[in-house]
């Protein structure tokens, strides 16, 4: 049997249309936007509780010790100066016994993000629902638009606290609810698909936050609907939510840093978590006990669960993806080991092209048979046919899809509902967002 | 107590043993940090250890084990009561004064007491006894301070059982996800000791206010019992009581109190929370449409949530519950599970549609059934979009006119004015608030006992939706109607008390976790239908539902229903 693939336009003729363009976001006052204003002279006790208010009690003691800024106090400047020095020493003293705090908020996200350039394209992320056609895509401007098939009204889902949004994810088993991952915590939206004319309030939202779990850098619902999973790269505990009691359990494992991502499997018997080091860990649903493993060089960057509980996995920087699987044995215990499954080393194609290399982002279709796959290097997307016969996981190459002129691919995912085949969503740097369908189709 | 009360009374007792376990811990540590000298750590570890193996430790554990006891019999006997439902202020107000409260507030006072002198003969102190040789006089004087600290654990003990028990119980609260015990017990440690130290500020500053205006009365009733002078400089004055310092001993001992209770607490939930299974088909355990049966008690929850888990992960009990038993062939298993739980959403359905309707709950049908329209509760008159002015109550009404003509009598016309005299008094301001009836009483009293609910349907759900791929005998597919109807009854009772505008004001909740417990409950009953729906997508043209249920059904199969 085999298949042939072909990308028809027409299977997403009904699909939306989305093109995020700079006249589409809304202003918002940004650390970046500081330098368009001109300086006014204020007095001095204004500008330091002002920077107080906004930026922190420590930036407030540089400016008051900065000799520049601070003309009238000597004093009250080498008084801050000394204080600064102490605190400097104990904030290195912090790092080095935890290093997965060094950066803050938005830096920490960047750092860590599956999406290219986090801070600066167009869309930061997307998500698909799991049941009908229907796509959330946060832009740069931090709102969430919401674009249904056949309704041509967008929801814009924004509100004071949602800042710096990492990730995007609907609730499966439902048809209105939205998390998402921000600096401050998770916020759930309730989007009612039936007002097809009022934009969501603030009062649709609940924000879920908890001290010391921000920012967050991935949300993941359980796929029976009743968990919620967020991560914090600076929380070395994994929370689990129960959004509507608003209540979290925190899984803490103190060895290796903070959570980056989590993924739960199809049958959400086990979740695979990735810290910010060497360390990943395969949580099992029923004792809620991990399972630790090391990676060989850096942080475990991508990972994706597929059909039977199979596992890809890629680390930062190598060119490589391991599989993980778990066989039972003739004595009827289970053994996991995980082998290499792919290489990718960097190619040049016949066209000039690199393509290759450390990889970005991978992602699986939900029916397991295409793979698609972001490099750090290479502005092509490539996607693959996996097949599973026989407990052998067989990989093959399938195409390459490129962008119009020189748009770069920023991130992207499969839909979930596709019946025909796959969708892959691509978010192209020009603010473009492209369906690519892949038709199955057996043929002899 | 008898079986129902088994598992419980069980749990209690192992939980009281982690508890004395835990206390031996904070004691051992308590002793060490007393004697804390870290310029020469070998004599304070020596002298450490002798303390911790030396009698006046063991007969302390013993203690400290028998008040845990104590503490565990208290606590079993206030969750075995069931909430009460106090539906007027007065009523709640009486309520408060009831033997069993008064009794065990003196017990609890009484334990106050002893914990904190165990404290306080730990850590070393020299406030343990009352007495002392007097200086100045030939004879024995008091010892104020430790008059100041055990009235202290009286009150610590009474204030921590008023708050704890009589002004705001907590319910039992069962976690989403259940973690192995020592981790969660990692995991509260710290907010045990944090919330231990800062919530005893308040209680210390009452209690010293409470010293400054009354301390002299039980300072004169124990000196003249005793026969002892008073030398030292009095206490119920703040200079006094500030430069002594013994406030700082106070806070201690009573943040000590309070660690050793929180930990106790946490211990309890930690234990009693514990997920059980319970078997399918068993001749001498406990089986699962058993624990259902009991319903709001404790059995009944264990058994919820184990029906939930082994619908989400146990493929061996769900192959049970689809087996046929053997001679006969009738799968006995099934039903006996679908009836209990049938019962538990239906009778909480039956509840919620009395309140909405505002009548007694109704056990006798008055209406005849329309075919096809069993959905609808027979108290309102619209059924579906138009008004059936041919089932109009008022029909009721005409038919038994005929009754009331005969007794007009002096007896009745002085019984309705009086009646009408004291609907008059009610409606008066001071009166209707004591006396009124509190407007959403009812309807958190019933949200409370919400969380069996949830759990029942998303196991019905997810057991239905399983037996897709793992039913062989067909067991589930001829009772998928019911299930389906059953949950869109409960749905549509639930959009009763959200829908916007239509809400009369004794559904308006105050509570926080009530209005939660109600979003919480909405959102299961939807997940659970949606389970269905998206798992039988399919087919769902092939089973056979009333039109009313199908037409519900039409918003989760397009998925457009939030």
């Amino acid at each position: 049997m085999k298949y042939i693939v072909a990308a028809m336009p027409d299977m997403t003729k009904k699909h939306p249309i989305i093109n995020v363009t700079r006249d589409l976001h809304h202003h918002r006052t940004s650390d970046e936007n500081i330098s368009m204003y001109i300086d006014v002279e204020d007095n001095l006790l204004k500008k330091i509780t002002s920077v107080w208010y906004k930026q922190g009690f420590l930036e407030a003691l540089s400016v008051a010790a900065d000799p520049s800024v601070n003309r009238e106090s000597p004093t009250l400047a080498v008084t801050a100066s000394y204080i600064l020095k102490v605190a400097n020493i104990l904030t290195a003293f912090r790092y080095f016994l935890q290093p997965h705090l060094k950066d803050i908020g938005p830096k920490i996200v960047a750092n860590y993000s599956r999406t290219r350039n986090w801070g600066q394209v167009p869309v930061k992320c997307l998500a698909w629902h799991p049941h009908t056609t229907k796509i959330a895509v946060a832009t740069v401007d931090d709102n969430v638009r919401v674009y249904c098939s056949e309704v041509t009204f967008v929801s814009t889902l924004k509100c004071k606290a949602q800042g710096h949004v990492s990730s995007l994810n609907w609730r499966p088993l439902s048809a209105s609810e939205l998390a998402v991952g921000c600096e401050q915590g998770v916020i759930v939206w309730t989007v009612d698909p039936n007002l097809m004319f009022t934009k969501p309030s603030s009062s649709n939202a609940v924000l879920l936050k908890k001290n010391g779990h921000s920012p967050v850098t991935d949300v993941s619902w359980s796929p029976n609907g009743d968990l919620l999973i967020s991560c914090s790269g600076a929380d070395t505990s994994m929370l689990v939510w129960d959004t509507a009691m608003e209540t979290a359990i925190p899984l803490r494992r103190v060895a290796g840093g903070g959570n980056v991502f989590a993924r739960w499997s199809f049958d959400a018997s086990k979740i695979f978590t990735a810290t910010s080091s060497i360390i990943f860990r395969i949580w099992d649903t029923k004792t809620w006990t991990p399972e630790r493993w090391c990676a060989r060089g850096h942080r475990v960057v991508a990972a994706c669960w597929g059909p039977d509980n199979i596992l890809l996995f890629a680390a930062k920087g190598e060119p490589m993806v391991y599989a993980l699987t778990t066989t039972s044995l003739l004595s009827g215990s289970q053994t996991t080991k995980a082998t290499p499954a792919l290489d990718v080393t960097k190619v040049e194609l016949s066209s000039g092209e690199p393509v290759g290399g450390p990889i970005l982002d991978m992602c699986w279709d939900p029916t397991g048979r295409y793979m698609a796959m972001l490099f750090e290097e290479s502005h092509l997307v490539a996607v693959f046919c996996t097949t599973y016969i026989m407990m052998q996981l067989k990989i093959d190459p399938c195409c390459f899809v490129t962008g119009v002129e020189d748009e770069i691919p920023c991130t992207m995912a499969f839909q979930q509902n596709f019946n025909d085949g796959a969708c892959l969503t691509i978010a192209w740097s020009s603010g473009r967002v492209q369906h690519f369908p892949i038709i199955y189709s057996e043929s002899y | 107590m008898d079986v129902t009360c088994d598992i419980f009374s069980k749990r209690l007792i192992i939980s009281v043993l982690w508890n004395i376990g835990l206390q031996a811990v904070i004691a051992v540590m308590l002793v060490g940090f007393i004697q804390i000298d870290i310029l020469h750590p070998v004599s304070w570890i020596s002298s450490s250890i002798n303390d911790v193996f030396g009698w006046k430790m063991s007969i302390n554990i013993v203690l400290l084990g028998l008040v845990s006891f104590f503490q565990a019999y208290i606590y079993g006997c206030y969750y075995v009561k069931p909430l009460p439902k106090y539906f007027t202020r007065f009523s709640m107000f009486l309520s408060l004064f009831c033997a069993q409260n008064i009794i065990f507030s003196i017990l609890y006072a009484l334990s106050g007491y002893f914990t904190m002198s165990l404290y306080s003969s730990l850590a070393k102190s020299n406030f343990n006894t009352l007495k002392k040789i007097c200086e100045n006089y030939d004879g024995q004087c008091l010892l104020e301070q430790s008059l100041f600290l055990q009235m202290g654990g009286m009150w610590m003990g009474l204030y921590y059982f008023l708050n704890a028990h009589i002004f705001s119980p907590t319910t039992l609260t069962f976690p989403h996800i259940y973690q192995d015990k020592f981790q969660q017990i990692k995991l509260a440690i710290h907010s045990i000791l944090s919330c231990g130290f800062k919530s005893s500020i308040i209680p210390v500053v009452y209690y010293c206010i409470f010293y400054y205006f009354w301390g002299h009365k039980p300072r004169n009733v124990v000196s003249d019992v005793y026969g002892l002078y008073l030398e030292d400089k009095p206490l119920d004055n703040i200079l006094n009581l500030f430069g002594s310092g013994i406030w700082i001993g106070l806070w201690f001992y009573t943040s000590l109190f309070l660690i050793s209770v929180y930990a106790m607490r946490t211990v309890f939930n930690i234990v009693l929370t514990e997920p059980m299974k319970f078997p399918i088909e068993s001749s001498k355990k406990l089986t699962l449409h058993k624990a259902i049966a009991q319903k709001s008690q404790f059995n009944g929850y264990l058994g919820t949530q184990d029906l939930k888990i082994m619908s989400l992960t146990d493929t061996v009990r769900r192959k049970e519950i689809f087996t046929l038993s053997q001679p006969g062939g009738h799968p006995r298993n099934w039903n006996n599970l679908l009836q209990e739980c049938l019962k538990i959403v239906n009778d909480f359905s039956k509840e919620l549609d009395s309140i909405n309707g505002d009548m007694k709950p109704v056990e006798i049908e008055m209406l005849p059934k329309r075919p096809g329209s069993s959905i609808t509760p027979k108290s309102t008159l619209y059924t579906g979009n138009l008004r059936n002015m041919a089932y109009s109550p008022q029909l009721h009404e005409l038919k038994e006119h005929n009754k009331n003509k005969s007794e007009h009598t002096l007896i009745s016309a002085i019984k309705e004015e009086f009646n009408i005299l004291v609907q008059r008094i009610r409606q008066k301001p001071g009166i209707s608030y004591l006396f009124g009836e509190l407007t959403d009483t009812r309807l958190k009293f019933l949200l409370m006992q919400a969380q069996p609910v949830m759990w029942t349907c998303e196991g019905l759900a997810f057991i239905a939706a399983a037996s897709l791929k793992e039913d062989k005998y067909g067991v589930v597919q001829t009772d998928l109607p019911i299930v389906i109807s059953t949950l869109i009854n409960l749905k549509q009772n639930l959009d009763k008390l959200t829908k916007p505008g239509l809400v009369p004001r004794k559904h308006i909740l105050n509570d926080s976790f009530a209005l939660k417990m109600k979003s919480a409950l909405l959102s299961s009953v939807k997940l659970s239908i949606y389970k269905i729906v998206i798992t039988f997508s399919k087919y769902i043209h092939e089973i056979p539902l009333d039109p009313d249920v199908q037409i519900a059904i039409q918003p989760f199969l397009i998925c457009k229903e939030a």
